[in-house]
């Protein structure tokens, strides 16, 4: 089976001062179809740069990254944009979620930037509402919601395009256990129902979730291994 | 479109949840906005639709301008055409369906009611068709009324029916007197035709075989209208060849004027009225810029303040466009709102402007029944407002697609950090809004100073204790010139023994009565031939009783002021003033020299030049005095004159007994223009003091909007410091310090500003001098004065950001993200 995501020799580097500054050194990884994935490591380590990268967020990196694929590393910006839409979901550890914007509004807009029609919109909302148990949340702004409504709602809003790849950073640091655990409980249910997931997380207990753990250090894979005690 | 309708709903509630900072972009635009719509519809008025003619652009205006020998043109430069000149052109053009002319003329209209004198117009027989109008009641003019003899025959104007005549619809092939002449009624206009401006009535044109000859006396305004297909350059070219020919065929005439075929909208506006629209047009867009610049400011913050909303837009799929969209409309919004209010303001300045102009003045103001805010300054308004919130809210959108979404996203990222693009971009906006202020404020100061530099030339006149009226003698009735002069000195005797009224004058010319409207005649100097043939030596030609000049306190320079014993019998005597001693007799004392009005072997009789006065201002139109001759009323009595009161007290309350003592020489005379003469000035100079006026407040706007400009930009640059004030106390930085580095900063935007702005406002002042009288382009209260204003309100804006950076708590301050 073809690797949803594949990387060969990936760095990415800040020049300043007249002096190089690594970032991610020879990254080479293949993810599967399916996969759930964590990165971890220390601060500074280039979990989250790499998490951009695969998230089509950054462009600046040298080397050959494929997804699903497509060489990534020779679309243009716009293409890249498109690739991304299609297929990427996001989740943040502060939520991110647009303050002005009511728990309804805030799920309808990767659907808005997808130019899916209005009537579609309002009934694929109504049903990730509906199976994430916030409908009576809907016209709530994100200020009135808890913590872990809110990442719920971010979770929601990462998963209503039906993305093939999901992208956590740090999706339970600002939660309590309790609520941390709903998350991954989440995520290992969409995880099950066929959506590969990367996620960046500090907590062992998270990365018990995924079927893989990938150390970084210093922009270095400095390991990789399977998770023989994951979370079923 | 469903996915626009979300933008505007989120545009909608962002701007409602930053209620301060919209309502200041909304009042900066509506203020910008408001001025332009105002301007718009005077623009629309004065430029689109100054004739009330369907066809005014098939038109074409045949006027000459004299030239000087160099070339140059002086004078009006809308100089009128002799009957011959006029009579060859309709045998010669061919560019034209039609050729017709028309003349300035006055009628009192006699008989039941009152005597009236009305505006009127002799027109060719083929004028209504020439400009395609029908009248209501009637008919036009026949071949046939060009004859002398054949042409007592009027159409009336549609006001002037309704008012003297009740709206009578048998009013045609009546038989009303006109100056002491039976004339008959054969048509009435459609309400709303005035054309020529502010004409009342219509009379034919006729020539007798004199005049059919006549070259060098100009009187007629020449309109030809363009055949189908044809175009005005081919027009204009014909007509120049012709005019070309002509002036070989008759140098002595001809030479000295040059045709000058304008477009009907060009002649009927007026030079200066296009150049003073443009001029405010101009001013009211650099107004708007200085808004959308100060909008663009607080974008910028807003912007930056939303990196992190829009790092997940992005996040979530949002494409640059769509970014830029979101953005944009959100400006747009903005600006749609201020040009809500902005239709407000304009509304404001129409009423005040329609207001203040004074309805003697009003009426001679091609297009000015048009002024209104119709459905084309609602388009205008439209496409400036969503023009506005493009060019303000284009930047900060575009600028955003810098900022880089990953850091952004991340938790430790600082977030809203500005990039060092985004604050050049804010710096060249207010130094941009500083040069532009300056610019504006300049030419309002220069402006008003020119005003008031004619007021102070008019002090001179204490016009306020002064009474000016006009009449016009019938030709039948006063045909001889002994009548004439008995009438004046008559009426002039009388009311001079009205008590309080101190003394009477006479004079043809008011000076800036009537727009100032004293056209300038050729006239010979006795044994002296022009340098070159056809070179015009020209001046005003006033005639005057011998007290004008003392009740006008007109100094005399030298020999005698004309007297009463300078009558038909004793030798034909003028004064003059300075400038045509200066100019004509440069070197040598004109007393004693001979001068005739016209050519050498015109009909007019050598006069002696006896005394030398000082010269006066007749319009303020002209930066410099005009040449004047003054003859005694007496030798040469004119048909057409006004009457000068010096008077104790209020001039208005002696006009009953000054009705009385005329009506007591000639009952049938009506009075016309019966004004004061500070009123005659002030309606002269009404247009300059509504541009300078309007220039003032858009100065006065300009210099609010970019000190809040400033104050904008140096509050968000202090909120943006914070944590590095912070440190900098922490570090020792004492208060004074502090407010150093803020004003440091803020001033030194101001001074680059200005240093642009100075030799921008120059080059407008140069330009500024050039078209107005008392403005000096090198003028230290504009040049030093207003900067100083500005920077002192810069300043201020400066200082109160800094004053709030000096009151920073500095652990607090370290604690800001």
């Amino acid at each position: 089976m073809e690797p949803l995501i594949q990387m060969r020799n990936l760095e990415k580097v800040y020049e300043a001062g007249g002096s190089k500054f690594y970032v991610l050194r020879r990254i080479s990884l293949d993810i599967q179809p399916g996969e759930f994935v964590t990165f971890m490591g220390p601060s500074g380590a280039g979990k989250s740069t790499l998490l951009s990268i695969i998230g089509m967020l950054d462009g600046s990196w040298t080397g050959e990254y494929y997804f699903n694929g497509e060489p990534v590393h020779r679309l243009n910006v716009k293409k890249r944009n498109e690739l991304h839409k299609a297929n990427i979901g996001f989740v943040f550890q502060s939520y991110h979620l647009i303050d002005n914007l009511t728990v309804f509004e805030n799920l309808e807009i990767p659907l808005s930037y997808k130019n899916v029609p209005h009537k579609e919109r309002v009934s694929l909302v109504c049903d990730i509402l509906d199976r994430f148990n916030i409908v009576g949340k809907k016209d709530l702004f994100p200020n009135q919601l808890s913590g872990g409504q809110q990442q719920l709602v971010g979770v929601a809003r990462a998963v209503i395009q039906s993305p093939k790849l999901i992208l956590a950073d740090e999706p339970t640091g600002n939660l309590h256990s309790a609520q941390g655990e709903e998350i991954m409980e989440l995520f290992r249910k969409l995880n099950e129902a066929g959506t590969s997931i990367i996620q960046v997380t500090h907590s062992e207990r998270n990365a018990a979730y995924s079927h893989r753990v990938i150390q970084l250090k210093d922009g270095w894979v400095v390991s990789e291994t399977s998770n023989a005690a994951r979370v079923v | 479109m469903g996915t626009i309708g979300q933008d505007i709903r989120f545009g909608v509630r962002m701007l409602a949840k930053h209620r301060l900072t919209t309502v200041v972009c909304v009042a900066a635009l509506a203020l910008g906005i408001g001025a332009n719509t105002a301007m718009f519809s005077l623009a629309e008025a004065f430029l689109l639709h100054p004739v009330p003619l369907e066809n005014a652009n098939r038109i074409v205006a045949l006027v000459y301008s004299p030239v000087g020998a160099n070339g140059t043109s002086f004078g009006q430069d809308q100089s009128p055409v002799a009957p011959a000149t006029y009579l060859d052109w309709k045998k010669e053009a061919h560019s034209f369906d039609e050729i017709t002319a028309y003349a300035w003329d006055e009628l009192n209209l006699t008989g039941n009611p009152a005597p009236q004198k009305v505006q009127a117009f002799k027109v060719s027989a083929n004028f209504f068709e020439t400009v395609q109008v029908q009248p209501q009641l009637g008919r036009m003019f026949l071949a046939e009324e060009e004859e002398p003899g054949k042409d007592q025959e009027i159409i009336l104007g549609h006001a002037l029916w309704e008012q003297r005549y009740a709206s009578d619809p048998h009013v045609v092939g009546k038989n009303i007197k006109v100056g002491g002449k039976s004339f008959t009624i054969v048509g009435v206009m459609a309400k709303g035709f005035d054309f020529p401006k502010p004409a009342e009535a219509w009379i034919p044109l006729s020539f007798d075989a004199k005049e059919r000859l006549q070259r060098d006396s100009r009187w007629l305004f020449v309109l030809g209208r363009l055949k189908p297909g044809v175009p005005f350059t081919l027009g204009a070219a014909e007509m120049q060849s012709i005019a070309q020919r002509q002036t070989e065929a008759y140098p002595d005439t001809n030479k000295g004027f040059r045709l000058y075929p304008r477009p009907l909208e060009e002649f009927a506006t007026g030079d200066l009225t296009r150049q003073y629209t443009f001029l405010l047009l101009g001013a009211v867009g650099f107004v708007l810029l200085i808004a959308c610049a100060d909008v663009a400011n607080v974008q910028f913050a807003r912007v930056t303040g939303r990196q992190k909303e829009l790092a997940v837009r992005t996040a979530m799929g949002a494409s640059r466009s769509r970014i830029i969209r979101q953005l944009l409309i959100e400006s747009i919004l903005l600006s749609l709102a201020g040009a809500a209010f902005g239709l407000v303001i304009a509304q404001w300045w129409v009423y005040l402007i329609l207001n203040h102009m004074p309805p003697e003045v009003a009426r001679f103001i091609a297009g000015w029944n048009t002024i209104s805010l119709d459905a084309n300054a609602f388009l205008f308004t439209l496409a400036i407002a969503v023009a506005s919130g493009i060019v303000s809210g284009i930047a900060p959108s575009w600028l955003h697609s810098d900022t880089q979404i990953s850091e952004t996203l991340k938790e430790s990222g600082r977030g809203a950090s500005t990039g060092p693009s985004r604050h050049r971009l804010r710096s060249v906006l207010v130094v941009a809004e500083i040069a532009l202020a300056l610019v504006l404020l300049v030419g309002a100061g220069l402006l008003v100073k020119g005003f008031r530099a004619l007021i102070v030339v008019h002090e001179n006149y204490h016009p306020e204790s002064v009474l000016t009226l006009t009449l016009s003698l019938p030709e039948d009735q006063y045909r001889q010139k002994p009548g004439r002069a008995a009438f004046y000195a008559q009426t002039l005797e009388r009311l001079a023994a009205i008590p309080r009224i101190q003394s009477a004058a006479l004079a043809t010319y008011v000076p800036y009565a009537n727009g100032g409207g004293a056209g300038v005649t050729p006239f010979t100097i006795e044994g002296r031939a022009p340098e070159e043939r056809g070179e015009a030596i020209s001046s005003i030609v006033e005639t005057v009783s011998p007290n004008y000049f003392r009740l006008m306190n007109i100094g005399l320079r030298g020999g005698r002021e004309l007297n009463e014993s300078d009558a038909d019998a004793t030798v034909p005597v003028a004064d003059i003033s300075r400038l045509v001693a200066t100019r004509y007799f440069p070197g040598e004392n004109p007393i004693g020299r001979k001068i005739k009005i016209g050519k050498v072997d015109s009909e007019g009789a050598w006069m002696t030049i006896v005394g030398i006065v000082d010269d006066i201002h007749y319009t303020w139109i002209n930066k410099q005095e005009l040449p004047t001759i003054y003859r005694s009323y007496r030798q040469a009595p004119p048909f057409y004159g006004s009457l000068i009161l010096r008077a104790e007290g209020n001039p208005i309350t002696f006009v009953p007994a000054v009705r009385s003592a005329v009506a007591a020489v000639d009952p049938d005379l009506p009075l016309f223009d019966v004004l004061p003469f500070d009123k005659v000035i002030t309606d002269s100079i009404v247009g300059l003091a509504y541009v300078a006026a309007m220039m003032a407040i858009l100065g006065l706007i300009a210099l609010v909007l970019a000190s809040v400009g400033i104050y904008g930009v140096m509050s968000y640059s202090v909120g943006e410091r914070t944590h590095e004030i912070g440190v900098r106390m922490a570090m020792g930085a004492t208060s004074k310090d502090v407010l150093r580095l803020i004003l440091r900063n803020g001033m030194s935007l101001t001074i680059v500003g200005m240093a642009i702005g100075l030799p921008l406002a120059l080059g407008f002042a140069y330009l500024l001098s050039s078209l107005l009288f008392g403005v000096k382009a090198a003028d230290p209260f504009a040049f030093l004065g207003l900067p100083l204003l500005l920077a002192g309100v810069a300043t201020v804006a400066c200082y109160l950001p800094a004053r709030r950076a000096v009151r920073l708590d500095p652990l607090a301050a370290l604690r800001y993200e």
